[in-house]
């Protein structure tokens, strides 16, 4: 187990080195923030003095280096956007905003979609069954910015019951979560759907049927803790996703999150900012996939010899 | 009596219900309390402010700001300001003096600086005669120096004191400005807050308690917010405040013409002898640029991109409140750039396009820039107007600090848009869209502007300089040098319910000014 | 309802369902192929004097019979020829994918080993590296463009491709058949080639039909950050993207193109379905 254990975290570790390397390759190739912050009639003087304040005048594979050796200390640089505080402090600064909105978009997500999924595949063939097959398309084939503005539109302009838009409590994340985990609630219906049909149809179930089992015992302790393990191992997909949906979500409901700084930055070309931005989210990413893997070992001991 | 005493006490008991004003308005380009860090595009303006200050209705400088006088010597190369005695700075940090207006000189020509409009003051140097005078050396004269230190408001003046005392962390946490609305915070990423400043030395006091201001970059959240009336007053892009104006809220534009747009030929470096010119640039050819500015109805452009409110603009960067305005130029306007796709199509044939044209494709750029949302929809609606002419053209989509780096570079050969906002002074104006002089903003350049723009630099008379720069742009206009299309004010869409008036000149970078005397309703 | 139990009642007679497929022909292939010739108006044409004119039955008129957007271009028109662009960017972005995703699961799932783990690494780099803001560095250098597009999308649907196949590869290859050619000197591109491919398909091609969708959404979703296909092509996510603004007073801008979105969408997902319970119901979805 431990050896497995280690393996996954070595490689891990792989995975991020190269990642950190394509971050950093493309967030420099995006182009020399000096454009960007300098105004239109800078002179050469100023051009030249800031890319030497910022040190894009030394070779591309000592900036890299630079950028690791800091890194490993926690060092990522300072923002040149948002001056006077490192990339490392804006970004931790919005993380939670981004985490709690990703943490009640899948609160929400887990909570719709797992029992529709499992009903679903109940009653199979149902009116209920149809119905939630019909969310879980609709859930895959509509914009989250498009549901966003529109949730926004009849929600909190026209009826008035949450706020449109900014930071605070509740009932601002409401109307946000929901244009997030939309699409994660289609997903994982299906999932557990087709997860549970399969258990529902396995010998087990039909012994435990037959020993006489009450049926709500059947369902949950005994099909969906089988079943269980798919949208379980679905949750590594979903961590990733969370920048992803985040980004545009946070736009459209001026949410001050990681995605929304993202975005800023990489227009404001702020370097220091976007890698961090996208290592924290990578890290966050393979992290769970890793505790995913380790929770599948433990559960099925055949994976762990893999 | 007594009974008398304690009714008069109790009524002036009564606390008034702290009253807050929310405006939205886009993220500013960089967010920092050091001015010196951004591009000058937002000044802490309601608590920060200036030597000079701009009188609200007219626009002209006036002595609002710190300065309560100023004079100059012959040649422009030596101003001389009066600070007023009784200016004071935020949070106890003491009275304005002429050592704070040097240190911030200092911080804002150094190293780190990447103001706007920062040239104005390179070289300058200043020097403190008294407490409260301060003389400032210029290297070259310079006619518009007030410039710098109004509307562009590239010198904010910063407490010495206080940085002496906490250093540049001082201003990360607290800064001290000295107009009637004090800093309170900054939420990073959502907005600031300011207060009034109760019994402000210069007699006016904020008449509204709270000042907040929130970032939002979608427009469509915004109008929500505003529908939904959680804010006051918001910046809008014009095709979002008909929605506005239509549920009941009201525009205030400001009292002058803020911001001029247009599209520019840039490329058109025809100066003899410079080498780096594409010669397969269709519009070097003056008939070509003659055709695209005829092409363009632009009264149906101030309908589709300013919602009809916005005027007709003869020349790009010529104005009648500085140097240089010819008035018989907007008459021939009509004349020379009206809408005829008769005489595009004789032009056209004449100069031979497409076929005599190695490249006849016309790229138009499209762009948004912070301020300027219509940019994208006025190179579709360029391209519309275009095509139905007669030209190929094709759209090229490139963030702004991209195209930043091409027109440093002299490679941006594109159509493509324009503002100058706040509408500058003619001489930085000129500088700045058709001379090679200065730094590169490569649009349209001729040896007969050049030579005017020598002369024009060089002089310090007044009426020579009017007529120069007359000149230069009488030149731009019959060389059909860009292609104009309007001057717009700054506008704020209110809710009438809680905002009562707002008198702004539009004189700044972002259009709004004079935050501290926002009137509430009644 | 009614139609989902029509549909379920073909299905049972062993054909695919016919509602899908018909709304796919009216909402994607015909106007895809045949927009020229059908679309009442040219896409690029400005009405400008019938700017921000709405549907009919809306207080609009049969002239613009879905309304008109902010510089007067026929709502219909636009969509129909943005068709072409869904079909075909689903098209290329998901054989482009499947094909790469494909080809390293085979090789993945076969070879084992440090190939198997490198490709897998890979896959998850894929995964963990956020799609979006790689799309938004990537335009900051090149520009958006159409090819902009296409990479994005075979860079985030690949990696689902190259999973399934890898894992439905290891357990084919222990299967007695493939034994049996090994044996007979088969090969190891002749085994791929002629046994485990073609038990692939099915998977192959249930799982291309679901990420059409995810593709679709993708390229709105780009168009809506200013860095999908490049202007003026009427590509339906832009036409989505640049309604959001005037979604108040101006609803059909939005609103048409993303019901076009939802019920291509829609169909193919309900394809996808039908398909895979067909060919073959025991399949697990990734």
């Amino acid at each position: 187990m431990l050896q497995f254990i280690l393996r996954r975290l070595s490689q891990m570790l792989i995975s991020l080195l190269v990642i950190t390397f394509i971050v950093f390759s493309l967030s420099h190739l995006t182009g020399s923030p000096i454009n960007s912050l300098l105004p239109d009639d800078a002179t050469p003087q100023q051009i030249a003095s800031l890319t030497e304040h910022l040190g894009l005048d030394r070779p591309y594979y000592v900036q890299y280096l630079t950028f690791l050796q800091n890194a490993a200390v926690g060092d990522f640089g300072e923002s040149t956007k948002w001056k006077g505080s490192t990339a490392a402090e804006v970004v931790l600064e919005r993380l939670p905003a981004t985490l709690k909105l990703g943490g009640l978009a899948v609160l929400i997500s887990v909570v719709t979609a797992i029992p529709m999924g499992v009903m679903s595949a109940v009653w199979r063939g149902s009116i209920f069954d149809r119905m939630a097959g019909v969310i879980a398309l609709l859930g895959q084939s509509l914009p989250a910015f498009w549901l966003g503005i529109v949730l926004m539109w009849i929600f909190a302009v026209t009826l008035g019951w949450f706020p449109t838009s900014g930071y605070g409590g509740l009932s601002y994340m409401i109307l946000p979560a929901v244009a997030m985990a939309w699409f994660q609630v289609a997903a994982l219906t299906r999932l557990t759907r087709s997860a549970m049909l399969e258990v529902l149809d396995s010998e087990f179930v039909k012994l435990a049927r037959i020993k006489g089992v009450n049926e709500r015992s059947v369902i949950w302790k005994h099909a969906f803790r089988n079943a269980a393990i798919v949208p379980v191992t679905y949750f590594g997909v979903l961590a990733g996703s969370l920048l992803t949906g985040s980004v545009v979500v946070e736009t459209v409901f001026a949410w001050p999150g990681t995605g929304l700084l993202a975005i800023d930055a990489i227009r404001g070309r702020d370097f220091p900012v976007v890698q961090t931005v996208v290592l924290f989210f990578a890290v966050f990413y393979l992290l769970a996939n890793f505790l995913v893997d380790v929770l599948y070992a433990v559960i099925d001991p055949r994976i762990r010899f893999s | 009596m007594v009974t008398g005493l304690v009714a008069i006490a109790a009524f002036s008991a009564v606390p008034a219900q702290a009253q807050t004003i929310t405006m939205v308005m886009s993220p500013p380009a960089v967010e920092t309390n050091r001015y010196w860090n951004t591009p000058g595009d937002f000044a802490l303006g309601p608590a920060m402010q200036g030597l000079v200050g701009h009188d609200p209705v007219s626009g002209s400088y006036d002595n609002s700001g710190l300065a309560e006088s100023w004079t100059h010597n012959d040649n422009f190369t030596e101003w001389t300001f009066k600070l007023k005695p009784a200016a004071m700075f935020h949070f106890g940090w003491g009275a304005v003096t002429a050592a704070d207006v040097i240190h911030s000189l200092a911080l804002h020509t150094g190293p780190d600086t990447t103001l706007n409009g920062i040239s104005q003051l390179e070289g300058a140097v200043a020097v403190a005669l008294n407490d409260h005078t301060v003389k400032f050396t210029l290297p070259a004269p310079q006619v518009d120096f007030l410039f710098v230190h109004g509307g562009r408001g590239s010198l904010v003046i910063y407490s010495k004191a206080q940085f002496d005392a906490d250093g540049l962390e001082g201003y990360d946490a607290m800064p001290a400005g000295s107009a009637n609305l004090q800093y309170v915070e900054r939420n990073v990423g959502q907005g600031l807050t300011f207060e009034k400043v109760t019994d402000h030395w210069s007699g006016e006091d904020a008449q509204f308690d709270r000042l907040e201001l929130n970032f939002v970059s979608e427009p469509a959240t915004t109008l929500a917010k505003l529908l939904a009336k959680e804010v006051d007053i918001v910046i809008l892009p014009r095709e979002l405040q008909g929605d506005a104006l239509n549920a009941g809220f009201e525009a205030i534009p400001s009292t002058n013409a803020s911001n001029q747009t247009t599209m520019l030929f840039n490329g058109a470096f025809l100066l003899p002898g410079y080498e780096g010119l594409d010669e397969t640039l269709p519009w070097l050819d003056i008939r070509i640029r003659e055709a695209i500015n005829r092409s363009i109805d632009r009264e149906a452009m101030i309908d589709v991109l300013y919602d009809g409110r916005a005027e007709i603009l003869p020349v790009f960067g010529m104005d009648p409140r500085h140097e240089g305005y010819v008035p018989e130029l907007a008459d021939r306007f009509e004349a020379e750039y009206g809408y005829d796709l008769e005489k595009v199509a004789a032009l056209l044939a004449d100069a031979g396009y497409p076929d005599s044209f190695s490249n006849p494709v016309i790229p138009i750029l499209s762009s948004t820039l912070a301020g300027n949302p219509e940019f994208p929809a006025m190179a579709e609606l360029m391209q519309v107007f275009l095509d139905e002419a007669g030209f190929q053209t094709e759209i090229v989509e490139m963030d702004w600090a991209s195209l930043g780096g091409l027109r440093t570079a002299r490679e941006a050969k594109m159509f493509h848009p324009m503002r100058n906002l706040p509408v500058k002074p003619s001489a930085v104006g000129i500088r700045n869209y058709y001379s090679a002089a200065g730094a590169p903003r490569n649009n349209y350049e001729d040896e007969v502007i050049e030579g005017l723009m020598t002369k024009y630099m060089a002089s310090i008379d007044p009426a020579e300089r009017d007529e120069l720069a007359g000149g230069i742009f009488t030149r731009v206009f019959e060389q059909y040098a860009v292609a104009p299309l309007a001057s717009i004010s700054a506008e704020v869409i209110v809710n009438p319910e809680t905002v009562g008036a707002w008198v702004f000149p539009g004189a700044t970078s972002v259009g709004v000014s004079h935050f501290g005397s926002i009137v509430p309703a009644q | 309802m009614g139609f989902f139990v029509m549909s379920q009642k073909l299905k049972f007679m062993g054909h695919l369902p016919v509602l899908p497929i018909v709304v796919l022909m009216i909402v994607l292939i015909v106007p895809a192929l045949f927009a020229d010739l059908i679309a009442p108006h040219d896409p690029y044409k400005a009405y400008l004097r019938n700017r921000l004119e709405p549907p009919l039955f809306f207080g609009g008129t049969t002239e613009f019979i879905l309304g008109t957007d902010r510089l007067g271009r026929d709502i219909l028109s636009r969509i129909m020829h943005g068709a072409r662009y869904a079909l075909v960017i689903s098209l290329v972005g998901i054989v482009l994918g499947a094909i790469v995703g494909t080809a390293l699961g085979l090789i993945a799932g076969y070879m084992r080993g440090r190939i198997e783990a490198l490709i897998m690494r890979i896959v998850d780099i894929t995964f963990a590296l956020p799609s979006i803001l790689l799309a938004l560095a990537l335009a900051s250098i090149s520009g958006p463009s159409f090819q902009l597009v296409i990479f994005v999308v075979i860079f985030v649907i690949w990696g689902f491709f190259a999973r399934q196949v890898r894992a439905e590869t290891l357990i084919l290859r222990e299967r007695d058949f493939v034994a049996r050619a090994r044996v007979a000197g088969a090969s190891d591109f002749r085994i791929l080639h002629k046994y485990i491919l073609p038990n692939l398909v099915n998977t192959i091609v249930v799982l291309a039909t679901l990420q059409i969708g995810v593709v679709i959404v993708l390229e709105a979703t780009l168009s809506f950050l200013g860095i999908g296909i490049p202007r003026p092509v009427p590509a339906w996510g832009l036409l989505v993207a640049d309604g959001r603004q005037l979604i108040v007073s101006s609803w059909w801008i939005s609103f048409f193109p993303g019901m076009a979105i939802l019920l291509t969408v829609l169909s193919v997902n309900m394809l996808g379905d039908s398909l895979r319970d067909w060919l073959d119901p025991k399949l697990k979805q990734v």
